[in-house]
């Protein structure tokens, strides 16, 4: 039986060394675009020791090899699970949705007529705390936002988590980083202590089920103009990362933003678009002469 | 509320695919529209004896995003012949061109395989160079082998440092006495003693 | 360069040491290493980039006195990027050097287009670095 070690082996340290430490974050940010620092070696050594004992490889050098030339590019997977946490709650990693109504909105509706529509699409949205977490940041922080006919659209390929997100009932810890104020104003508490969504804006998002990869699940969006698509991508392959950001080049209005997770970068995936740098935050930009 | 919730973007348009013939789908490779050209390359992926129509396509293709469509689909029919025909992109002058070719050339290792041979033995060292660039980034468990082979026995000295970054990250320990040998081909020549250091020190893990 | 009258665009806090900022841009983890050595030995503080796109985002994200941009490079090869980064107002004054293993006039005519200052063909030799870095990022509004 191979049974994964424990994580925290006393042996992990003696499972690659400095050099080897190198040659892998190299070869998985090339990958992926995840970056380790030297700090986090210990991070790094464990997950990868207790991989190599999992598939029983004999060395660091046996596993690497593995990893690099695997077709399936099974393992790899399973290192990029073990490497990231997948969790979401409300206004998580906000410094986008600063860059959204500071920078990528005044930037969009530049080019638009007032009443014209702003399409936003969070994808994947798993439970809804991203789309709610928008359209809030919308009504709190957009001065423009009565101007525009603002549509959210939210996809998914769960559908059990889309009715989640269509309920819209949270946790204390989902929703430890909005104010007591925003509470107040956009949540319901009930007496077994969740948060409930309050039915205008439950109402005002489009939650649908939606893959990616399926172009007739995905044909329907067209012309959005900000794309939310955080730590998504990490998880696909070389060739479904490309399929999906050139589904977004279509989805994308000409001129249109992708927001990535903070860890993420376009520039493994695709030149189609461009780098911006809008507030303080890197965004993607569909070139407005691309068509 | 000033959000407001639409009708499902689009619903109202035929939702069902469209069944449209190959031919059909070559005609409207050549459309002057390029989102049209790019569901047409995009669709073309079932019709693997279409990739010699994808690749003159790609020869004359402007647009940044057909291009990418078509090359998505040649690495999804991923024939040999797919291969042969991108393969002849790697002497473009087009260095996105060239690129991209590299790229898919990259996704396609059971395709490539037949070909590395003729492109390893190329005139011009720049394709033997991307070849290398190729064979350093692919999936392919004779990668490492082929490298080898091009650090003992080609003369120049941009196709053996391409070799011997791609040795860095793939090479085994039985290149070690390879390596040692090109470095006293190449002494004196700084970046090639100090990529070959690096190289060895790779391979070594120490 | 023309836009030499600009004022230097470093973020607060990102305290400027030595001779200056280069962005080294190559896809070979060998070459972005020697780059690495020979410009740290001159001087120079480095950060690297695997290619044009992420060079650009790089080139963004902090200001530098000089790029060193190879050509052949996956996803956005080094004269897309020079052509992309030349049209960015913020960064079209960054003095740029392209390196690339075609020598024929007919590529230097190209890089020279593209918006590089200046162009290397290699292999490259430490010394020869170094002096087109001093000449180069010399020229920098700094």
């Amino acid at each position: 039986m191979a049974l994964p070690k424990p994580a925290a082996g006393p042996d992990a340290k003696s499972v690659m060394t400095d050099v080897d430490y190198e040659k892998f974050c190299e070869f998985f940010y090339r990958k992926t675009g995840i970056q380790f620092k030297e700090n986090k070696k210990y991070y790094v050594e464990r997950r990868i020791a207790s991989r190599i004992s999992a598939v029983r490889a004999e060395s660091f050098r046996d596993y690497f090899t593995m990893v690099r030339f695997q077709s399936s590019g099974e393992e790899l997977q399973h290192l990029v699970n073990d490497m990231t946490v997948n969790e979401t709650y409300f206004f998580r990693e906000d410094y986008q949705f600063d860059a959204l109504v500071d920078g990528i909105l005044p930037a969009v509706v530049s080019r638009k007529r007032p009443g014209d529509r702003v399409r936003i699409w969070s994808v994947p949205c798993s439970s809804g705390e991203e789309p709610y977490s928008i359209a809030i940041t919308l009504l709190e922080r957009w001065a423009e936002c009565d101007c525009w006919d603002i549509e959210i659209l939210a996809s998914d390929i769960d559908s059990r988590i889309l009715s989640e997100a269509r309920a819209g009932l949270y946790s204390e810890r989902s929703v430890a980083r909005v104010s007591t104020a925003l509470r107040g104003k956009y949540f319901r508490p009930r007496p077994d202590g969740q948060f409930q969504i309050c039915d205008d804006l439950r109402e005002s998002i489009d939650f649908s089920m939606a893959n990616v990869v399926d172009r007739t699940q995905t044909g329907r969006f067209r012309d959005v103009d900000v794309i939310f698509c955080r730590n998504l991508l990490i998880y696909f392959d070389d060739i479904v990362r490309r399929q999906t950001a050139e589904m977004f080049f279509d989805a994308l209005a000409p001129g249109g933003f992708i927001c990535l997770g903070h860890s993420e970068s376009m520039s493994r995936i695709s030149p189609l678009f461009l780098p911006r740098k809008l507030r303080g935050s890197i965004v993607y930009q569909k070139p407005l002469s691309a068509e | 509320m000033v959000l407001v919730k639409q009708k499902t973007p689009g619903s109202e348009s035929p939702g069902g695919p469209e069944v449209v013939g190959r031919d059909a789908l070559l005609a409207a490779l050549e459309s002057d529209t390029a989102s049209d050209r790019r569901s047409a390359a995009r669709e073309l992926a079932a019709f693997p004896e279409t990739a010699p129509a994808l690749c003159d396509r790609l020869a004359v293709e402007q647009s940044p995003s057909v291009r990418a469509a078509i090359l998505m689909s040649l690495i999804r029919i991923g024939s040999p012949e797919a291969a042969g025909r991108l393969a002849e992109f790697l002497r473009s002058d087009d260095a996105t061109l060239r690129n991209g070719a590299m790229e898919a050339l990259q996704e396609m290792p059971d395709a490539l395989e037949g070909h590395v041979d003729r492109l390893l033995a190329d005139g011009d060292s720049d394709v033997r160079i991307f070849a290398v660039n190729i064979l350093s980034a692919v999936r392919l468990r004779s990668a490492p082998a082929w490298l080898a082979r091009v650090i003992r026995s080609d003369s120049h000295v941009n196709v053996c440092a391409a070799a011997v970054d791609g040795l860095a990250e793939i090479g085994g320990v039985e290149m070690l006495d390879d390596l040692a040998d090109l470095r006293r081909r190449f002494a004196g020549d700084d970046f090639m003693e100090f990529a070959i250091d690096t190289a060895s020190l790779r391979i070594r893990g120490r | 360069m023309s836009n030499a009258s600009s004022s230097p665009r470093h973020p607060q806090g990102d305290e400027v040491s030595g001779r200056g900022r280069i962005l080294v841009v190559d896809d070979g983890i060998t070459m972005r290493l020697y780059y690495r050595s020979v410009l740290e030995a001159a001087g120079f503080e480095v950060e690297e980039a695997t290619n044009g796109v992420e060079g650009y985002e790089k080139a963004l994200a902090s200001a530098f006195d000089l790029m060193i941009v190879d050509i052949n490079m996956p996803k956005m090869d080094g004269y897309a990027m020079l052509r992309a980064i030349r049209t960015d107002p913020a960064l079209c004054a960054v003095p740029a050097v392209t390196i690339s293993t075609e020598a024929s006039e007919r590529d230097a005519q190209q890089a020279l287009r593209a918006g590089a200052n200046f162009y290397l063909v290699k292999p490259v030799g430490s010394k020869e670095l170094t002096e087109v870095a001093l000449m180069v990022a010399g020229r920098s509004p700094r």
